[in-house]
């Protein structure tokens, strides 16, 4: 069977295809979409792709592309269409998050204070101490409540066989969650008739669940904290998001220039005067967060800060030294850390691991890279990353290269088709494209997520990889009832 | 042993500057031979010092002031007890090694087994290495007092040739340096052994008046080397002794950046002009009986003008995940 027009371009490959189980025969879940998309002729379509563009440039939602031409703002590229779950998928997703996040904050406890998993040789000691996010100052540090992350990203990727695993945990100042916002905010003005027949779960509430966390992690004896949000300032790529997220939440946006710590206690200034602060919502790395206790040279951060911390006078979210958990060769051993802490089986899988630290599995990664994908263990944002079908051999010999002088620093994985789903592309029909899918969760005494997340898309035909960074766009994401 | 312990340490601003907040590690600590029985730091300007246990268990004491200052002074005082260091024998047998192997695997001590900021291996330091047959001919104890001996005569005490942040290549290179390159480059060398290694800042009581070798009035630094069985050991390359007595520990790391005496940031654009003395006073009771203190020395040491980089860049070095 063919596809109907404006499918008339898709192709159905290897990857498990979102909408579509068999040549136009859309999964349940697509039906409406799938409907509707046939009766709107091409020209509403890319009248309404133009009006959900304009809405995204007309509230500023840009980004910077780092490590390039540092001026370049471009707005996010926006799919037209909605990425759909179901509600029976989600479950699934919800629980085995929950459970993984839980598990990685047992974990940081653990390190940072008794060590058991290490003494019990689960997780060998050099891939902690060697972790350039493991931060020795917070040996022993107690933190509120023992919530060491707050916000998280994890990134989801579906296999062909349709099993949804995890590609990658954000655990130290995850972005993107206000373009998952926004987003929802365009499509309900794009396709609003389609809203009513889905049934889809709203997200809208993000914010208030945020702040909600946040207060309830402040010190014990503040019964009305305040919370505030850290961001680097307005030259920052994600600038946009943290005063989304500071309006969103009803709270103050601040820089470290604006906060100033005495005697254990921080403090806003603001034009009342100091202003007492119990909870940060910091989107600065721990390097830069207090000049005193880390690096010397930050002007972003706020002097004393730490030993306000340490003393339990203000709350920090995600707590310093929460990167050692998102580093990508411990991430080897997470599935080892679950079943440590909570005694079961992880509900998530995750995709295979090779450590070029180690030196059976650098042999493979070096007889196989061409097959493998490659990533430098402390970067993000799709950099560092070889890509090895899809690599010229200068590229691969240039990666051996590296991974032998740093195997510590260098981990790979076998290269996952990725599932695809509609895009509309060109303005000209409807076509599959790579996607993976970024849920945020905040967890505090209990763990929230909300229903959906950001589905990140690779817009060019055949790419898997879709950081934004490296030129992917993102597309709302819908969960239904 | 006592010894009482006046550390006066004046910072000069040539503008008045806000906002100062400082960390301070110079309270003796409290293990292996030795015992701080008080401490006490006064902040002129007034302000009172709260403390923390850093991860390598030192004390730490920090403060801030808030309001225009232009000089900043801290006087620390203590009286610690020291006793003579356990007597170590003339050598350890060959098999001593596979010790130091298995304290490595279980890596109880690996930041201070591994590389750090100012502790490792360069091609220079691995040549003098090869140089000073740093290699495991001997038992680990006999190589490490051959080594301390080594580095005594390899490297001439300068106080000019090095600054405070030096990389160990220059030390190595004009062969001229002041305790902490003899400790940094030591610590390089024994972690290139496989024994764990650390640095030690604190005091050297001088035999004599002013003949000996330590940096900024009487601060000094050496290092101290882990073998299973003894514990830590000190060693003291820049005067070519085991520790003993005359050592008072104020703070451990992996090197100098894990322990300066004073550590601060200021709001302002000043230079500063940094002056230390330090006056070590030797007893038989732990009273602090202050009219017959030995001058050692007094040292200034001119901290330059850090250029403060645009706010754009530095707010763009937030990476994204």
């Amino acid at each position: 069977m063919a596809f109907p027009a404006p499918f008339q371009n898709y192709a159905l490959g290897d990857a498990y295809d979102e909408m579509f189980a068999a040549p136009a025969a859309p999964r349940e879940q697509f039906q409406a979409l799938y409907d509707r998309l046939q009766e709107l002729p091409l020209a509403e379509l890319r009248r309404r792709k133009h009006t959900a563009d304009q809405a995204f440039l007309n509230q500023g939602i840009t980004f910077t592309l780092s490590g390039r031409d540092e001026g370049m703002e471009r707005i996010i590229p926006h799919d037209l269409l909605p990425r759909i779950i179901t509600g029976a998928e989600w479950a699934v997703i919800e629980t085995g998050l929950t459970q993984r996040i839980q598990a990685l904050n047992e974990f940081l406890r653990d390190i940072y204070t008794d060590g058991h998993i290490l003494n019990d040789k689960v997780v060998p000691r050099d891939i902690i101490f060697s972790c350039k996010h493991f931060r020795r100052e917070m040996r022993g540090v107690q933190v509120p409540k023992d919530i060491y992350v707050t916000v998280v990203g994890t990134d989801l990727i579906r296999t062909p066989a349709g099993e949804f695993v995890v590609l990658e945990d954000n655990l130290r100042v995850p972005s993107g969650v206000s373009y998952m916002l926004t987003s929802r905010q365009v499509m309900k003005r794009a396709f609003p008739e389609l809203f009513q027949t889905c049934d889809v779960r709203p997200i809208d509430h993000y914010g208030q669940a945020l702040l909600a966390t946040l207060r309830e992690q402040a010190p014990d004896n503040r019964s009305d904290p305040t919370v505030v949000l850290l961001s680097p300032g307005v030259y920052n790529s994600a600038y946009f998001e943290h005063s989304y997220l500071a309006r969103q939440m009803g709270v103050q946006l601040v820089e470290g220039r604006d906060l100033v710590v005495h005697d254990n206690i921080v403090h806003m200034r603001t034009t009342g005067g100091l202003r007492r602060v119990d909870v940060i919502y910091r989107r600065i790395d721990d390097d830069f967060i207090d000049p005193l206790s880390f690096r010397p040279d930050s002007i972003l951060g706020v002097p004393g800060l730490f030993n306000a911390y340490r003393t339990g006078n203000v709350t920090l979210a995600n707590a310093i030294g929460s990167g050692v958990a998102d580093d990508k060769a411990l991430y080897a051993y997470v599935p080892q850390i679950i079943r440590y802490y909570t005694g079961r089986d992880p509900i998530l899988n995750q995709v295979e691991t090779f450590l070029c630290s180690k030196p059976k599995q650098l042999q493979h990664v070096m007889e196989n890279i061409g097959s493998l994908v490659v990533k430098a263990v402390g970067e993000s944002g799709g950099y560092g990353m070889l890509i090895g079908p899809h690599s010229s051999k200068a590229e691969r010999e240039d990666f051996l290269a590296r991974i032998q002088a740093e195997p510590r620093n260098y981990i790979a994985q076998p290269t996952i088709s990725i599932s695809t789903a509609p895009c509309f592309i060109g303005g000209s029909g409807v076509e599959p494209r790579h996607v993976d899918l970024r849920p945020y969760i905040l967890h505090g005494e209990k763990t929230t997520i909300v229903p959906g997340g950001l589905t990140r898309v690779a817009l060019r035909k055949g790419s898997l990889v879709v950081n934004s960074s490296q030129g992917g766009g993102s597309k709302d994401t819908w969960v239904l009832n | 042993m006592f010894f009482s312990i006046r550390h006066v340490t004046r910072f000069q601003y040539s503008a008045p500057v806000s906002e100062s907040n400082m960390e301070v590690r110079m309270r003796p600590r409290s293990d292996g031979n030795q015992r701080c029985i008080r401490f006490d730091l006064q902040v002129n300007p007034r302000s009172k010092p709260n403390s923390y246990k850093d991860h390598n268990a030192n004390t730490v004491h920090y403060f801030d002031v808030p309001a225009q200052h232009a000089k900043l002074t801290l006087v620390a005082s203590s009286v610690t007890e020291v006793d003579e260091p356990e007597v170590l024998p003339a050598a350890l047998p060959m098999s001593a090694w596979d010790e130091v192997d298995e304290v490595n695997e279980g890596a109880e001590h690996w930041e201070m087994q591994n590389p750090s900021l100012f502790a490792k291996p360069t091609p220079l330091l691995l040549a003098l290495a090869k140089e000073l047959n740093v290699d495991r001919r001997e038992d680990p104890l006999t190589i490490l007092r051959q080594l301390n001996g080594d580095l005594f005569k390899a490297i001439e005490y300068s106080q000019k040739a090095t600054r405070v942040d030096s990389p160990i290549d220059d030390a190595i290179r004009s062969r001229k340096g002041v305790c902490q390159d003899y400790s940094h480059v030591m610590i390089a060398l024994v972690r290139n052994l496989g024994i764990p290694c650390r640095y030690v800042s604190g005091y050297l009581y001088p035999k004599t008046k002013l003949e000996e070798r330590s940096a900024l009035g009487a601060t000094h630094a050496w290092l101290e080397a882990y073998l299973h069985n003894h514990g830590w050991i000190g060693f003291d390359p820049t005067n070519n002794e085991l520790c003993g007595v005359r050592h008072i520990r104020t703070a451990v790391g992996t090197d100098y950046a894990d322990v300066p005496p004073t550590r601060g940031v200021f709001k302002g654009r000043a230079s500063s002009q940094l002056s230390v003395a330090v006056r070590i006073h030797p007893t038989d009771s732990p009273t602090d009986e202050e009219d017959d203190f030995i001058s050692v020395a007094a040292a200034t040491n001119d901290i330059q003008e850090v250029e403060i980089p645009t706010w754009d860049a530095l707010q763009q070095q937030q990476q994204q995940q």
